[in-house]
């Protein structure tokens, strides 16, 4: 599996974290550090560009829903954006499209907020 | 013409001879081409694929006593030394936390390549000891001097004449000054794992080709076990992890059903591969009455420990609650309000939970975000997928979960057969990262469905491994089945 490429771009006061690659238990805890900065600076409205991810384990879908959770909580959110139909089936099949917002694309995630 | 039987007898034995030989080389090009199949391999698929591959030399490491790598380099400088008359060396070992070299082995007073520390020496009480601690303590990046040159270019450095060369430092107390140098690179495929420097040959006479040669020869050969050794802190901890597993294992083991229940009218089997690294599968059966059957097949989003208790709050949950309705929906409705108060808030458990109805035939379906289940027709061999909406266990509040999640009822027929699983079925891997795939698994169920739930079992698990192969496998899979017989 590819490594998983971890990219943080702000743009018009939304933090954008761009994911390229295979989000496993090796990269995983690499996207764990930056939603922990993002939530210990008080930056809780993200779009989580997943348009170059080709894989997502469970555990990190579930420190999304958490992150997404905590940020709400703050008056933010994290929507996601750009996923592949293969990842949008994973999350429909867990119903996690109930509780997180899914997107085309970053625009029209950041359009969301 | 007569044979001589003395000869023939020295014909035969010299054919015996040569065979053995033959078969002792094939041998050993077979070992050799195996070995170097599975370093390739190394390099093609990553870490996933490391990972396995230590888990195999682990064992190997474990009982070797070769296992500590500063004895294994104090070995290598010793051989490089003898086989160089020199008179002190190095050996420097690449260090991925540092991104630098380091000298990790030492032997006679090998003096500093980096830097000059002629002042600080004067007032050292054990000026060898000075010296070595000054050379260990240096970091020396890719490119930088002369180890940094050998581990940039990955070819060895032979300086016949020192004072003549700008490279080499000058060092003024005399038992420090280096007349002539060799640099060697230790190589591992394409990698430069290290650098063998050897100093001053006791015969005063510059180091010279044939030197250079012999000691390439030797890190050559070193830089395969200094490789595996290298695996040695990664395999640590694989160990413990390893340990970790063991006992979510026996977690996982305890919580299965003993026995399947045996009930007049159906037959139920049901399977769980554990995976090698993620432990989050179980399945169960619950006789709630006489005349209804509930049963579950659940994955837990955490591996290791953590999952396996995780496994353990949900199936007591399950079990609880299960006694207490006959509708699927409100069993999990109750386990998700005990599981989304109790566990951590980033885990989750993916749930199907079922009722069957013996007098009627009716299967009642409820879905927490689990892999929908399907049903073979008996008379058809048509399958139809059960999609009842719903969202895994311990995510959302009461009001989310229970606005998502509906049941199904479907009513089924003598010869209908029933199975439920878990994605590391489906996502079961080949070669070249292809998944098995839902529409390849319905085919291995359908195709066996006629001959029962046992011969279901089999041909599912055949299926798996005709397309896997040898590829390990990184998610337990999980099937469960029930048929109505015909």
């Amino acid at each position: 599996m590819r490594e998983c490429k971890i990219i943080r771009e702000e743009r018009d006061g939304l933090d954008i974290v761009k994911l390229d690659g295979a989000l496993d238990s090796y990269s995983f805890p690499r996207l764990e550090t930056v939603l922990n900065e993002l939530r210990e600076s008080q930056r809780h409205r993200v779009i989580l560009d997943g348009s170059g991810l080709d894989y997502i384990s469970s555990a990190s879908l579930g420190a999304l829903i958490g992150f997404a959770r905590r940020a709400r909580e703050q008056g933010g959110d994290m929507k996601l954006a750009g996923l592949s139909p293969k990842i949008v089936n994973i999350i429909e099949l867990l119903g996690f499209h109930k509780i997180l917002e899914l997107y085309d694309g970053v625009e029209k995630a950041a359009a969301g907020f | 013409m007569n044979a001589d039987p003395a000869s023939g007898a020295f014909l035969a034995s010299f054919l015996f001879f040569l065979l053995t030989v033959a078969s002792v080389a094939i041998f050993l090009m077979t070992a050799a081409i195996r070995r170097l199949r599975r370093e390739r391999d190394e390099l093609i698929h990553q870490e996933e694929v490391i990972f396995g591959f230590i888990h195999d030399v682990g064992d190997v490491f474990v009982h070797s006593e070769d296992v500590d790598i500063e004895r294994m380099l104090d070995r290598v400088l010793f051989y490089a030394e003898r086989t160089t008359r020199a008179s002190a060396g190095a050996v420097y070992l690449y260090e991925r936390a540092e991104n630098a070299f380091k000298a990790r082995a030492l032997s006679g007073i090998f003096p500093p390549l980096e830097s000059a520390i002629e002042e600080e020496l004067t007032q050292a009480v054990s000026k060898s000891l000075f010296v070595e601690q000054q050379v260990r303590s240096q970091l020396i990046p890719r490119g930088k001097g002369l180890v940094g040159e050998v581990a940039d270019f990955g070819s060895a450095i032979l300086i016949e004449h020192a004072d003549r060369d700008v490279r080499v430092p000058r060092h003024v107390p005399d038992f420090l000054r280096i007349e002539s140098i060799l640099l060697v690179p230790m190589r591992f495929l394409r990698k430069v794992l290290g650098v063998v420097v050897v100093v001053n040959p006791i015969d005063g006479r510059p180091f010279n080709q044939a030197d250079l040669s012999l000691l390439q020869a030797l890190a050559d050969q070193a830089s395969v076990s200094i490789h595996y050794a290298g695996l040695r802190d990664s395999l640590n901890e694989k160990q413990r992890l390893d340990h970790d597993l063991a006992i979510a294992r026996q977690i996982q083991t305890a919580l299965l059903p003993h026995a399947i229940p045996e009930l007049p009218g159906i037959e139920l089997a049901a399977f769980t591969h554990p995976a090698q690294e993620i432990g989050g599968d179980y399945y169960d059966f619950i006789r709630i009455d006489d005349d209804h059957i509930g049963m579950a097949v659940a994955d837990v989003s955490g591996k290791g420990v953590v999952g396996a208790m995780m496994m353990a709050i949900s199936r007591s949950a399950l079990r609880t609650q299960a006694a207490q309705s006959l509708s699927p929906a409100a069993v999990l409705r109750e386990v998700n309000r005990i599981m989304f108060e109790d566990i951590a808030e980033d885990m989750f458990v993916s749930m199907l939970y079922m009722i069957f109805t013996r007098s009627t035939r009716e299967l009642v379906v409820a879905r927490a975000g689990h892999e929908r289940p399907a049903i073979i027709g008996g008379g058809d061999q048509l399958f139809q997928i059960i999609d009842a909406p719903g969202l895994a266990l311990g995510m959302a509040d009461n009001e989310t979960f229970d606005a998502a999640l509906r049941e199904e009822r479907v009513q089924l027929a003598p010869g209908d057969l029933l199975v439920a699983y878990t994605d590391g079925i489906t996502e079961a891997q080949n070669e070249s990262g292809d998944e098995w795939g839902v529409e390849k698994f319905l085919e291995a169920v359908s195709a066996a469905a006629p001959s029962g739930t046992q011969a279901v079992l089999q041909s599912v698990q055949q299926g798996v491994l005709r397309f896997a192969g040898a590829m390990p496998q990184y998610d337990d899979m999980t099937l469960l089945t029930l048929r109505i017989q015909p």
